[in-house]
């Protein structure tokens, strides 16, 4: 262990509120909701702005009237909040208005289990916005990440000018543990794409970078528009014409061109290994340890940690195509981020390791990698 | 400076639409208060009414169905400024769907005025009965009657602390005034509008009394606007003691601690304690806890880990101690006793058969809210795997430190008792 370090004792929810704040995050809104309860006690402290919604449908209009004004907010929920809150994210996401939603996944279908992790939600964000648009999706997979993700969010929702979900759990926000904050790199702030030429200023023409200038609503240099509903360059409704529908495309075009300023993942490759290991946020640990119990025991494996959930980036595909079987490892009953990558019928050199309720342990990790390396 | 709000655009409404003669009303009493009309936020809902952006020179925002009240308290909160006016537009569908965000923004008083224009009916849609429809009222192509009374909206707003909540009528003498003392007014102000639908609904002004048969009203509460400015706050790493490894450890492997007791009994913070300590022993170590949605009933878990290496999987399946204090405690965590857990129970509870058990008069020693940290505080006497001074060091930096570093030393101090039961 060096000698800077900086060892304190501490959960993921404390830096995920800190990290957003430094990424200038200046106002968080919210309604409380386990397993996201810490997040909003933190947050009451930290944030310049900090306001209780009566509700999440109000949590995330009150956040997407703020974000029209210039300022970046935040929120966290779980899974009934987050349901509450999807026409008013649908909204965000078509104004182009930047918000960082901390959604901690718990047991479901419905209210399920407010106290039990869970990793059951990410199809239901890729399906989040009507028309099957990409609405950018981080996750953690330890408290490095916690840090550094939660910045590159709020950086990832200035710049590209959408709501942003930070994807995480009940196990990574409630668990703490001693941790040297030396570890963790400085927070760089993104900006808002600004608006410096003095011609007219249309609030959806967007240029080269697919995102247009912004403005804040209420300046006395130009009018701004924003519109819910599907629109021209001027932010007016205009129903079918080929600039707003050319503007409803570049919604999808904008994240999914610029998906490389914003990819994260953890590949750590074993030369040789014929079998990868592909996991994401709460059950990452134990991959890691399986992994490394593996080849103490002279197994060939590799892992792949994804940290960007949606889109998928591309070289992840290319990962995958070096290996002869993939075991996805996921805290829920259908393989969510196999379906997402491969569809419902998967092939056979796919497999799942999937559980509920409890944690996935590295022994399960380890005998179903052992059953792939027999079935190969 | 350009005065008018509006565009020489041509109204979208059918002839005849209660709605032309509010844009209009609106446009005159902003130009009369020499309002700029870029210092103006116009947020509109959804339905006929929400046609109006495409008019205005000011700023224009148009969300969702019932929701603009909402998104306007998120603009007028982040304007934070007296010079601005937000003004939101909506139906008497958007107000009926977004009920509790008029209710919301009337109980905060927010600087903002809010216009709902009541037509009696959802226009869009063909002319269905909205929650503000007066008894008997039909639209003219739609076959349901109302029969049940409107929600009074002036009267709800009032209620909930409005500065102003006012109902007019189109056509009545007041009209233009009141747009004139809403937008003047600080903090919340709700005008209802009741206007003809020709197209559906009632087709003359004059008309409009005789159907809607609920009074112009003008309600006020003397109240200041609720406003938010932004606060200087600390950062909440810096404010974390540094732990400095200052205590040594004989712990070789990592070693898995469950802590079981019951809500409100200081379980939780027993763990932390116990982490705590042994993070100051120079080990790795952490903490979770589970327990039900309840804070004060139930059990309540605490689980440790200690280790010399970096912890990474942090599940503990059959722990190396068990530490249970009650019995709501115990029934949560005993089928997780492995055959070589080492036990250590309160004196009050039966031990699960076959499985050597080591019991103290835990409850009693630290009482309900200390039996936890006293089994924990007896455990560590019994080893050498951390030092009760780490336990107690920890403990000395809570803001009860002086009881629970008492608590430490009675609980480390007694005998153990030692039961063998058969297996
Ligand atoms: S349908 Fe009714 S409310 Fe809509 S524009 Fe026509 S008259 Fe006005």
């Amino acid at each position: 262990m060096h000698q800077d370090r900086k060892l304190v004792f501490c959960d993921g929810s404390r830096i995920m509120i800190e990290a957003l704040a430094g990424a200038g995050a200046s106002v968080y809104i919210g309604y409380p909701i386990t397993p996201a309860n810490w997040l909003y006690a933190y947050a009451s402290q930290r944030f310049p702005t900090f306001l209780a919604a009566p509700d999440e449908i109000s949590a995330l209009q009150w956040a997407a009237g703020f974000s029209s004004t210039g300022q970046l907010p935040v929120t966290a929920t779980s899974f009934p909040g987050f349901a509450l809150m999807l026409e008013s994210l649908n909204m965000a996401f078509m104004m182009e208005l930047p918000l960082v939603i901390i959604l901690a996944q718990r047991l479901g279908p419905s209210t399920g289990s407010a106290t039990t992790g869970a990793q059951g939600d990410l199809l239901l964000l890729r399906g989040a916005i009507s028309g099957g648009h990409p609405l950018p999706v981080l996750c953690p997979a330890d408290f490095i990440d916690c840090w550094h993700l939660a910045a590159r969010a709020a950086v990832t929702a200035r710049e590209l000018r959408t709501p942003v979900v930070l994807l995480t759990s009940k196990e990574m926000i409630m668990t703490s543990r001693s941790f040297d904050l030396s570890l963790l790199p400085p927070i760089v702030q993104g900006q808002l794409p600004s608006f410096e030429n003095n011609g007219s200023y249309l609030p959806y023409r967007a240029g080269e970078s697919r995102v247009p200038p912004f403005l804040p609503v209420g300046n006395t240099r130009h009018q701004v528009r924003l519109n819910a509903s599907t629109h021209d360059h001027s932010g007016l409704i205009r129903k079918d014409s080929p600039e707003s529908l050319a503007n409803t495309m570049r919604l999808r075009e904008k994240i999914e061109q610029r998906v490389a300023e914003f990819t994260f993942y953890h590949y750590d490759a074993e030369g040789e290994a014929d079998t990868l290991v592909v996991t994401y946020g709460i059950s990452s640990d134990a991959a890691r340890e399986a992994v490394s119990n593996l080849r103490a025991r002279g197994e060939k494996v590799s892992l792949l940690i994804l940290k960007t959930l949606i889109p998928i980036p591309p070289p992840v595909f290319q990962i995958f195509e070096q290996y002869a079987q993939l075991l996805f490892v996921e805290e829920n009953l259908n393989g969510q981020l196999k379906e997402l990558c491969f569809g419902q019928r998967s092939p056979s050199a796919l497999r799942s390791l999937n559980k509920i309720g409890k944690m996935i342990t590295p022994e399960e990790i380890v005998e179903e990698v052992m059953l792939c390396k027999q079935v190969f | 400076m350009q005065t008018s709000i509006l565009n020489d655009k041509k109204a979208p409404y059918c002839p005849g639409c209660g709605h032309t003669v509010i844009t209009h009303t609106i446009d005159k009493a902003l130009a009369a208060l020499e309002i700029n009309p870029l210092d103006v936020v116009a947020v509109s809902d959804i339905g006929c009414c929400g046609l109006v952006d495409g008019l205005l020179n000011c700023h224009t925002v148009h969300g969702l169905h019932g929701r603009s009240v909402a998104l306007a308290t998120g603009i007028a909160y982040g304007l934070n400024h007296p010079g601005k006016k937000v003004l939101v537009i909506q139906g008497d569908g958007g107000a009926t769907i977004g009920l509790q965000h008029l209710m919301e923004a009337a109980r905060q008083n927010l600087d903002l005025t809010l216009i709902v224009q009541n037509n009696l009916l959802y226009g869009m849609t063909g002319g269905q009965i909205s929650g503000l429809s007066p008894m008997q009222f039909k639209g003219e192509r739609m076959p349901e009657v109302q029969d049940v009374p409107g929600f009074d909206i002036c009267e709800l707003a009032h209620r909930a602390g409005a500065s102003l909540a006012a109902r007019t009528f189109v056509g009545d003498s007041n009209f233009n005034e009141l747009f004139r003392r809403a937008f003047q007014t600080e903090g919340f102000s709700l005008l209802e509008i009741v206007e003809p639908c020709p197209s559906h609904g009632i087709k003359k002004v004059l008309d409009l009394h005789r159907t809607a048969d609920y009074p112009a009203v003008e309600l006020r509460n003397e109240r200041p606007p609720h406003r938010t400015a932004p606060r200087e706050t600390t950062s909440l790493l810096d404010s974390l003691p540094l732990i400095r490894a200052r205590f040594s450890s004989n712990l070789r492997q990592r070693l898995e601690i469950v802590i079981a007791g019951s809500a409100g009994e200081g379980v939780q913070s027993c763990g932390d304690l116990l982490a705590y300590a042994g993070a100051t022993s120079g080990l790795y170590t952490t903490k979770k806890g589970a327990y039900p949605v309840t804070v004060g009933s139930g059990f309540s878990i605490a689980e440790v880990i200690l280790s010399r290496d970096r912890i990474c999987y942090t599940g503990i399946a059959a722990p190396g101690v068990m530490i249970i204090v009650s019995q709501d405690g115990y029934d949560a965590v005993k089928s997780r006793l492995g055959k070589d857990t080492y036990l250590l129970m309160d004196a009050s509870l039966a031990p699960p058969p076959g499985h050597c058990v080591i019991s103290g008069d835990f409850r009693k020693i630290g009482g309900k809210k200390g039996a936890a940290l006293a089994a924990v505080a007896f455990w560590i006497g019994q080893t050498d795997l951390i030092s009760i001074k780490a336990l107690e060091a920890a403990a000395g930096m809570h803001r009860h430190g002086d009881k629970l570093v008492a608590n430490i030393e009675s609980a480390s101090r007694i005998s153990k008792r030692e039961i063998m039961l058969e297996g």
